[in-house]
């Protein structure tokens, strides 16, 4: 179970000053976050904004050019420290085709040093959860574009990591699935994981997200709950949605009052 | 603590890995059915050295008189060394799932994981029948012991080659990733060397049996005795024992203490190449296609036709990823021993009329074999967007004819009047460079029948590029019957120019005129139906 927020606890994702330079090329411009723990994330920007490059700089998987992040006050070039900590769902489901979904998540379980009693069991549960267990003995390589992301969901939360990455999590899902991912992540933040989401579609940022962040072209041009996002959207335009919101900061060179 | 439990996760990886592996090489029949020959092929080879082996071991008496021990100990660690690097480069510098991998293990693991499941692979493959020659030598000598002390000579050796190898590979390709110009070169470089090699291997073979130069005798140079001496271990219990010397002690401590240090080396490479900076890297100029910004424009002749245009798409996507080419490699198996023979045995004029032949005979293969081999596959990625234009399916097919033609033609015609210089007669240039021009085009229709015959649709990853090669059976098939077909023509065609034309002759030019021609356009038949039949 993730660690529950307390004052004095380090914020559960802490970027200071972000940046990631690929040769002349600016992916991340000097992003700065502080998430607290139990809060979900709805990480929003135009495709190319630099999402999934910030993504694996919180991750550690690829090393920031400038900066610092840390995970739960965990360095991320600590791997060994932070692996306990992360779940990382990348928008490619990082699946093996040759295992069955049961095979799948026993081997990512035991590479978690989840003891194989708690581990069948929360795998039960999530197969049921996510009505993947009739076909938990067939190989991933005949699943459709929803199961599979469905079983690289489940064993990116197999750990109950204290903070989980999710690039598009509802991408290719069917509305009952997709309502599934959004109640876990609800479910998975009242129990005080912090989740991070990346995601384009909008209605379920405004439904599950208590921040919202909007990349564009590497910078963090605005940051604030839903609300205030689209009221600020609303103030200039007829009506106040997030899209609204997104669209203005993402627009043009003037991001929205208040935005970083 | 961490090196136990990062040992732990990286048997795990080993594992999963070696049993993906083995899932995939019988993923389906056509996998087992190549397997099936593969073993029976193989398999027949030990039919004749596993008797061998045993009359060996039932001969010897001393270490020092078993066959090839001074060469096999040096080769051994050299050759485990050699393939650790250069399948670590090809295939083994990045893992499948990375993202899951790295965010749920430390590197480390994921090191020992993959050379694990490499030994297995490798264990597999060359282990068994290694392990049945020891085997049965080890019955012939009447010592039962021997293939348990061999293994556990072997196993140190196989460790520390392994990592090392795992090192230098991933060195490899982090210095690839840091040389991107190196990297160009070396993709053509490689190609060309390979061949030459190759080529250099036959006439070198040619040497040996004709002027009688001893391959024991060459061999006995290539020897280390401490490695000798560290083999020779394996003969401790048996009637060949020879005491421990501490040379070979000497040699187990070296490779223990190695193992270790290889291993730190390759995790700090692969800690520095996985989390490093890939391609994107690089300034985004470098990555641009050149004249990107004026469109697609292929030049005079290929844009006077649609199908040009469609050639020159074909050339255009070659040139940035030539690793798409590599089942021609084939052609090296092919042809090279035939070129070693010919130009060790002959010389001057005789030499030159040899090159011109090949001219024709390397362009007309080419003509088929680069881009009809497999067309469907190759397409596959598009194949919705090329069955729902206008364009007609035919025009398809002949934009890949001609892109063949583009890559083969030049060779077949050019190469035999090129050779003028060097001495064949130019009647004789003048008729290969005409039998090329007829035989290109049959070469092409043919590839395109066979090619959709038979399609192959999964891609593999060859040198960073995701590539669909040809059918191995499409691919041998084709070999034989355009290079068989080729060669009966060059030889007909000195015949036919030396001289007044016999019936017989002219029958016999008729007959494989018609062998050559109606399967060509039967076959191109079949591929425009294969692909029309997508949109019935």
């Amino acid at each position: 179970m993730p660690s529950t927020h307390s004052s004095d606890a380090p914020p559960a994702v802490e970027a200071i000053d972000l940046r990631k330079r690929y040769g002349d090329e600016l992916a991340v411009d000097g992003v700065s976050l502080s998430l607290p723990s139990g809060t979900v994330y709805g990480f929003l920007g135009p495709n190319g904004a630099g999402k999934t490059t910030t993504m694996r700089l919180l991750t550690g998987l690829t090393r920031p050019t400038d900066g610092e992040a840390r995970v739960c006050g965990t360095p991320v070039a600590d791997r060994r420290g932070l692996v306990s900590q992360v779940g990382y769902l990348p928008e490619t489901p990082p699946l093996y085709e040759e295992f069955s979904a049961r095979e799948q998540l026993d081997y990512v379980a035991d590479l978690r040093d989840i003891p194989p009693e708690t581990a069948d069991e929360r795998i039960d549960a999530y197969l049921d959860r996510f009505e993947l267990r009739e076909d938990a003995a067939k190989r991933i390589g005949s699943y459709s574009k929803g199961m599979k992301r469905k079983t690289a969901f489940v064993q990116s939360v197999l750990h109950d990591p204290d903070v989980l990455f999710l690039d598009e999590p509802t991408s290719g899902l069917d509305p009952r699935a997709a309502r599934r991912i959004r109640e876990s992540i609800t479910d998975f933040a009242a129990d005080g994981t912090t989740v991070f989401l990346s995601t384009h579609i909008l209605p379920v940022v405004e439904a599950v997200a208590d921040t919202v962040g909007v990349l564009f072209e590497g910078r963090l041009v605005a940051e604030g709950p839903p609300a205030d996002l689209t009221d600020r959207a609303a103030a200039g335009a007829d009506s106040g949605t997030l899209e609204d919101a997104f669209l203005a900061v993402t627009g043009g060179d003037d991001p929205v009052e208040g935005g970083e | 603590m961490s090196r136990r439990r990062d040992l732990h996760h990286g048997c795990r990886i080993g594992r999963a890995e070696f049993v993906r592996s083995v899932r995939g090489y019988t993923r389906d029949a056509r996998r087992i059915l190549g397997l099936a020959v593969a073993v029976l092929f193989f398999g027949g080879q030990l039919l004749v050295t596993l008797p061998a082996a045993y009359a060996a071991g039932q001969s010897v008496r001393t270490a020092t008189a078993v066959p090839y021990l001074d060469p096999v100990a040096v080769i051994l660690p050299v050759g485990l060394l050699a393939l650790a690097t250069l399948r670590t480069m090809e295939r083994l510098g990045g893992v499948d799932a990375e993202e899951l991998l790295l965010t749920t293990v430390h590197p480390r693991a994921v090191v020992i994981g993959l050379v694990l499941a490499e030994l297995g692979r490798l264990a597999l493959w060359l282990g068994l029948p290694i392990a049945a020659l020891v085997v049965a030598f080890a019955a012939g000598l009447g010592a039962p012991t021997l293939p348990l002390t061999a293994g556990v000579l072997v196993l140190p050796l196989l460790a520390c080659t392994a990592v090392c190898g795992y090192a230098l590979g991933i060195t490899g390709l982090r210095v690839l990733r840091r040389l991107p110009t190196f990297r160009r070169l070396l993709k053509g470089g490689a190609v060309v060397g390979f061949l030459g090699l190759f080529v250099l291997s036959q006439v070198a073979a040619h040497a040996f049996v004709e002027r009688d130069v001893s391959v024991a005798a060459l061999l006995e140079v290539v020897s280390v005795p401490a490695l000798t001496e560290y083999l020779s271990l394996a003969f401790v219990g048996t009637p060949l024992d020879g005491g421990v010397s501490p040379a070979a002690v000497a040699v187990l401590a070296g490779l223990l203490a190695v193992t270790p240090i290889g291993l730190a080396a390759a995790e700090r490479s692969a800690d520095a190449l996985w989390f490093g900076d890939d391609d994107r890297s690089q300034p985004s100029g470098s990555t641009a296609a050149a004249g990107s910004g004026e469109g697609f424009a292929p030049p005079r002749p290929f844009a006077w036709r649609r199908s040009g245009r469609i050639a020159w798409g074909h050339l255009l996507r070659a040139i940035r990823h030539p690793q798409e080419l590599s089942h021609l490699l084939m052609l090296v198996f092919l042809a090279g021993p035939v070129l070693g023979s010919l130009a060790s045995g002959n010389d001057g004029g005789a030499l030159a009329s040899i090159l011109a032949g090949t001219g024709t005979a390397v362009g007309v293969y080419l003509a088929g074999a680069t881009f009809g081999l497999n067309p469907l596959g190759d397409d596959r990625p598009h194949l919705p967007l090329l069955l729902l234009v206008e364009t007609p399916t035919r025009t398809l097919l002949r934009g890949r004819v001609a892109a063949g033609l583009a890559l083969g033609l030049p060779v077949a015609v050019l190469v035999p009047v090129a050779t003028v210089a060097a001495g064949t007669p130019l009647p004789a240039a003048l008729g290969y460079a005409a039998l090329g021009l007829c035989l290109a085009p049959a070469a092409a229709g043919l590839a395109l029948g066979l090619g959709c015959a038979y399609p192959i649709y999964e891609p593999r990853e060859l040198w960073g590029t995701e590539t669909v090669a040809p059918s191995t059976l499409v691919l041998l098939g084709y070999s034989f019957v355009v290079l068989g077909g080729t060669s009966i023509w060059l030889v007909l065609v000195p015949v036919g120019l030396g001289g007044p034309l016999s019936p017989l002759l002219l029958a016999g030019a008729g007959t494989l005129a018609l062998l050559t021609a109606l399967p060509s356009a039967l076959s191109y038949r079949y591929a425009l139906n294969r692909y029309r039949g997508y949109t019935r």
